[in-house]
This record gives C-alpha cells, sequence and structure tokens, in this order.
C-alpha cells in the first residue's frame, strides 16, 4: 500500500513541480524571443545582403535538454493505451525547439541574419522497461552572418 | 526581399488543455474498461467452471501446486487425515477427485480446497478439533466445495483479475499487488452463500458416515469471536456469522431427522 502512497507522491510533485517549471519556462522564452526578435533566423540558404557586404560567416549552435516530469510520462503512458496526440509531450517539445533557438540567437550576439537553420531533437535517457523518467534535447544551428562595418 | 521578424501569433505546437483533465480522463476510462473486464470475465468464470471436466483441472492445477504434489516423507498426522478423508469419499462423497491431504505446520485454524482436488489442513486446525466426527465434518465441509466446485470459481475470478493486472502493468507491480488485497476481500463475502451449501453437503456426508450427525456444529462453537485472521483467507474464522451457520445446521438436523446423541469417535 505504501508504493501507491508513492506513486501518488510521485505523481503530485511531478504535475505540481512541472507546471510551476514550465510556466516560468514560458515566460523567460516570451521575454528572450521578443528581445532577441532583431536577429532573423531563416531557414534559405541565402540572405539579400550581397557578397560584398559580408564580412564573416560562421556555425551558430544552441542545444537544450528538457526532462519530462512524472505525471507527464504517465499520462503520455495511458495515451499510449487509447492512442491519440500526446499532449503532455508537446509543451515539452515546443520548449525545447524554443530554447535551443534561442541559445543560437544569443551565441550569433551581434550578426545580422542567422541563414540555413535547422532544427533537430533527439531523445536522451535509455528507456528502460522500469520507464524511468527520459528527455528530449533539441539542436538548433545554422550560419551566421556578420557585416562589414559600413 | 525585406524580412520582417515578427513573434508566433498562436502556440500551434501546444494544445491549450489541462493535463489534469486529461489525466482524469484517460484514468478514468481505463478503469472503467479494468473494472467492466472483470466483471464480464468473471461472470465467464462462473459459466465456464461447472464444464470444466476434472482432468484437465488436475492439469491447470498441476502447473500451480507441483510443489504439493511432490512433497516426499508425509507425517502420521497426514497419513491420519489422508485416510479419514479417503474413507470419508469412498463411502459417501463420492467425488470424483483423488483427494490429496497436506498438512501444514501453521497456528492458523483453517482448511482450504484448492484446484486439483488438494486439501491444506494447518497444524492449528488439527489441534484444536477434540473428535474424529469435528474433524470429518471439516473435511466434508470442504469436499463440498469440491462438489459445487467453489474452489475453481474463487482461483478463476482471482486469476482473471491478475491476468489483466499483469498485462496492464506487469506481473510484478505494486498495482497487481494492491489489487490482490482487495481481491481477496471480494472473494470471501462472494463465497459466503456458497459456505452454507458446503455445510449441508458436508452434514450429509457426516451423517453418511456416522449414521449420527454429532460433532457438526462442535467446531464453530469453539472459535472465539475475536479470532485473529491468519495469513490465507479463513473459511470459519473469518465468518463473524458462525452463530448463523449453527442455527442453520441444527435446524437442518431437526428438518432432516439427523440423531445427535452419537458417540464422538476420539480422535
Amino acid at each position: 500500500m505504501e508504493t501507491l502512497l508513492i506513486f501518488f507522491v510521485l505523481m503530485g510533485v511531478g504535475y505540481a513541480a512541472g507546471t510551476f517549471a514550465e510556466k516560468r519556462h514560458y515566460r523567460s522564452i516570451h521575454t528572450r524571443e521578443q528581445a532577441l526578435l532583431r536577429l532573423p533566423a531563416v531557414t534559405t540558404r541565402t540572405s539579400h545582403y550581397a557578397d560584398t557586404q559580408i564580412e564573416s560567416a560562421d556555425l551558430v549552435l544552441g542545444s537544450a535538454v528538457i526532462s519530462v516530469d512524472y505525471f507527464k510520462q504517465f499520462v503520455a503512458m495511458l495515451r499510449k493505451i487509447f492512442g491519440g496526440t500526446v499532449r503532455s509531450y508537446e509543451t515539452l517539445l515546443d520548449r525545447a525547439r524554443r530554447e535551443a533557438v534561442l541559445r543560437m540567437k544569443e551565441v550569433a550576439g551581434d550578426a545580422v541574419v542567422i541563414v540555413n537553420v535547422r532544427i533537430e531533437a533527439a531523445p536522451i535517457g535509455k528507456k528502460s522497461r522500469k520507464g524511468n523518467v527520459s528527455c528530449v534535447e533539441a539542436v538548433a544551428y545554422g550560419t551566421a552572418l556578420w557585416l562589414r562595418p559600413s | 526581399m525585406k524580412y520582417t521578424p515578427r513573434l508566433p501569433v498562436s502556440e500551434v505546437n501546444v494544445t491549450p488543455r489541462s493535463a489534469l483533465k486529461e489525466f482524469v480522463l484517460l484514468a478514468g476510462a481505463l478503469t472503467g474498461i479494468v473494472v467492466g473486464g472483470y466483471l464480464v470475465l468473471g461472470l465467464a468464470v462462473d459459466l465456464i467452471v461447472p464444464r470444466l471436466s476434472v482432468d484437465f483441472e488436475k492439469k491447470l492445477a498441476g502447473a500451480f501446486f507441483s510443489a504439493l504434489e511432490s512433497k516426499p516423507g508425509r507425517t502420521e498426522h497426514e497419513r491420519w487425515v489422508q485416510t479419514l478423508t479417503d474413507r470419508l469419499q469412498a463411502r459417501c462423497a463420492g467425488l470424483p477427485y483423488r483427494l490429496k491431504i497436506r498438512v501444514q505446520e501453521s497456528p492458523a485454524v483453517n482448511a482450504l480446497a484448492l484446484p486439483g482436488g488438494h486439501v491444506v489442513v494447518f497444524s492449528g486446525l488439527l489441534n484444536t478439533v477434540a473428535s474424529e466426527n469435528e474433524l470429518a465434518f471439516i473435511l466434508a465441509h470442504e469436499m463440498g466445495h469440491f462438489n459445487h466446485r467453489d474452489h475453481l470459481r474463487g482461483a478463476g475470478r482471482a486469476l482473471v483479475l491478475m491476468t489483466i493486472s499483469a498485462a496492464l502493468f506487469g506481473p510484478d507491480s505494486d498495482i497487481s499487488a494492491a489489487l490482490g488485497h482487495v481481491l481477496n476481500i471480494t472473494e470471501l463475502s462472494f463465497s459466503r452463500g456458497q459456505e452454507t451449501a458446503a455445510d449441508e453437503f458436508g452434514l450429509d456426508v457426516l451423517q453418511c458416515a456416522y449414521g449420527h450427525a454429532a460433532g457438526a456444529t462442535d467446531f464453530f462453537r469453539k472459535i472465539p469471536a475475536s479470532q485473529d485472521p491468519g495469513v490465507f483467507g479463513h473459511y470459519f474464522s473469518s465468518h463473524p456469522e458462525n452463530q448463523r451457520r449453527i442455527s442453520h445446521l441444527d435446524a437442518l438436523i431437526g428438518q432432516k431427522g439427523y440423531e445427535t446423541g452419537g458417540e464422538n469417535t476420539r480422535g
């Protein structure tokens, strides 16, 4: 019976802490996205700047690892029985991707544009029979361009 | 090409829905399915049990109780109870089983009827009974369970629930263990009506074997109301309604005109 109690405590802690961390993270994402709006990150391979204007081009990379909480994982486990959209993992991946892009932009500093941006995601933490808590990593990378001082 | 940076207007990648609501919905649906499945399969067990052949039952039981089969070195107690059982079985009960007695060292005052014709008698019970007639009634009561195949019904329902739980959560999971506890309670209340039927069968066997029904109610009179329930589900002491069973047996003895004045055979 006490193992059942531990389960409910883990669920409660997972829900409370997970929700708190998520809300805080989204607040941070929204502010930083606003602040970094001046730096475009695009998927095209070229920019509208002429070659002569460009001083340098360099790889910029940002990555973020977000862990799933116990509550989200249990809901996803239930979802696996019935099928359908796994909503509890949506925020997880969304946060990881946006955080990775933000970090990439922060690395780029005073570049004018990041071209050829790619975003990839991968699970981290071996999935075992016990179903231990796993994480997701998102990597965003692209080519940042700096202009010559005119 | 002019690039105008802007923030996403809507969060399309995140569904605005409470995860707690989803959890309640999914967990509720799952619980409903498990409960529904248990009821349906429990019903199926009740339909199947009367149609199961004794041979098939022995095969099923072989897998679970092979430890009981292969136990070497029978004690004197065990041989004596076995002889008594064989005599009741041959002369009066006539069940299609070869009943195998196993005496288990335990203070529990109890006996169990298990699939495959196994009867487990706890040594605590042997220490409590004073006469052969008293023990004979208890053995005949267990034979009544075999006759009505209650032992399969109990094991069948338990088997069904544990199978569902093991399939969903794994056989060693805490949820399976917790369900096991709940199961015991329901199976006990489930078997109460069957106890009465087994009592009636036992009474007839006792009358047939000894020519009188003395000792039938002796055992129930000894069980104190506050008997500590042991490790296993008690057939006898788990029933707070011993008085009701005594009255029922007494009424039946009167109705059938059985004698109770006969001499108890010393055990």
